[in-house]
């Protein structure tokens, strides 16, 4: 098999390698899945919070930004963007997300929508003063 | 063709110097027509101008990997126009971290690392160094941090390709009379 060519190539060092990085790779990707769902949706337009809520509850938002009118809809809970002005409807390929710390960015209209739980609320706690 | 009249050690500097040259001017080309290549994920390079790095390093040592990829990335950044530019300061700090990793793993393996383990290694080197790079200077946001599966996977794959590139190169590098080991005209010294 040619693919088997290419391995004998390889030094012990160079195959164990290979091997152990893919791992590390696979181990990383398994950690982006296991983080800790999400409590609260955050909203925030050039650096202000325009819109909170909570993911247990459906509801459908519309935000305001300088291309028009972007909807977000809360279901099951998750969060995804619908529809959007901007041109290339990156924010709405994103799909949904529930995970602490997920984002969702629709740069043109200057829309973050990112999923926050107790850990960042905790996090947020430790600072006296955050200005933004 | 052998310069018999010639001091051999003084003729071997000059080689050296000459190879090494002749890498940087392929280093830098082939980083620029990498450049100019459309790209369907926005970060994606082989960095295949890596590969004259790996040969510099194999076939002379760690010093000559640094000059090649230092140069490289400071000349290639000048005919692109973007030096000094936050992508130069992402392509300089991968590029850093990339020969470190590079130069320490074949200094600490020896002769039990082959071209694929070291490219793969710079390969992550270079990933982590544009992550950190970005993180200090642009971005501070934790979020950051979950491109690096993504930036790893394709640093793993770059680096296996490059890495099976050099060894095809060397293999037949080695076989002509500047770079083969017992011939009279031989420049390197590994």
């Amino acid at each position: 098999m040619a693919l088997n060519d290419y391995w004998q190539r390889l030094t012990r060092l160079d195959r164990g390698i290979v091997v152990a990085l893919l791992a590390l790779c696979a181990l990383l990707f398994v950690a982006l899945d296991l983080r800790s769902p999400g409590q609260t949706v955050q909203v925030r337009q050039d650096q202000g919070t325009v819109f909170n809520a909570p993911l247990s509850r459906d509801r459908s938002v519309e935000l305001q930004g300088p291309l028009g009118v972007t909807r977000l809809e809360i279901t099951n809970g998750k969060a995804r963007i619908v529809s959007s002005p901007c041109p290339y409807k990156v924010c709405v390929g994103m799909g949904e997300i529930h995970r602490e710390g997920e984002i969702i960015a629709c740069v043109p209209n200057r829309l973050l929508v990112q999923v926050i739980g107790q850990q960042s609320i905790d996090k947020e706690q430790r600072y006296d003063l955050i200005s933004r | 063709m052998t310069s018999s009249a010639v001091d051999p050690a003084r003729l071997a500097v000059e080689r050296r110097r000459i190879f090494l040259a002749l890498f940087s001017a392929l280093a830098i080309a082939l980083h620029t027509l990498e450049f100019l290549l459309p790209s369907p994920v926005p970060w994606f390079r082989l960095g295949i101008a890596n590969i004259l790095a790996l040969m510099a390093l194999f076939l002379f040592d760690g010093k000559a990997a640094w000059s090649v990829n230092m140069v490289r990335i400071v000349v290639a950044s000048l005919f692109l126009g973007t030096f000094l530019s936050p992508r130069f300061f992402l392509s300089l700090s991968g590029g850093i971290l990339a020969t470190a990793a590079m130069t320490t793993s074949r200094k600490l393996a020896g002769e039990k690392i082959g071209p694929v383990g070291v490219s793969v290694l710079g390969a992550t080197g270079h990933a982590i160094g544009q992550l950190l790079c970005a993180w200090i200077l642009l971005v501070r946001h934790d979020g950051l941090w979950y491109l690096l599966p993504f930036l790893l996977v394709l640093a793993i794959v770059g680096g296996v390709v490059n890495g099976f590139i050099a060894d095809y190169l060397l293999e037949n590098l080695r076989k002509m009379p500047a770079f083969a080991k017992d011939s009279a005209d031989a420049v390197a010294d590994e």
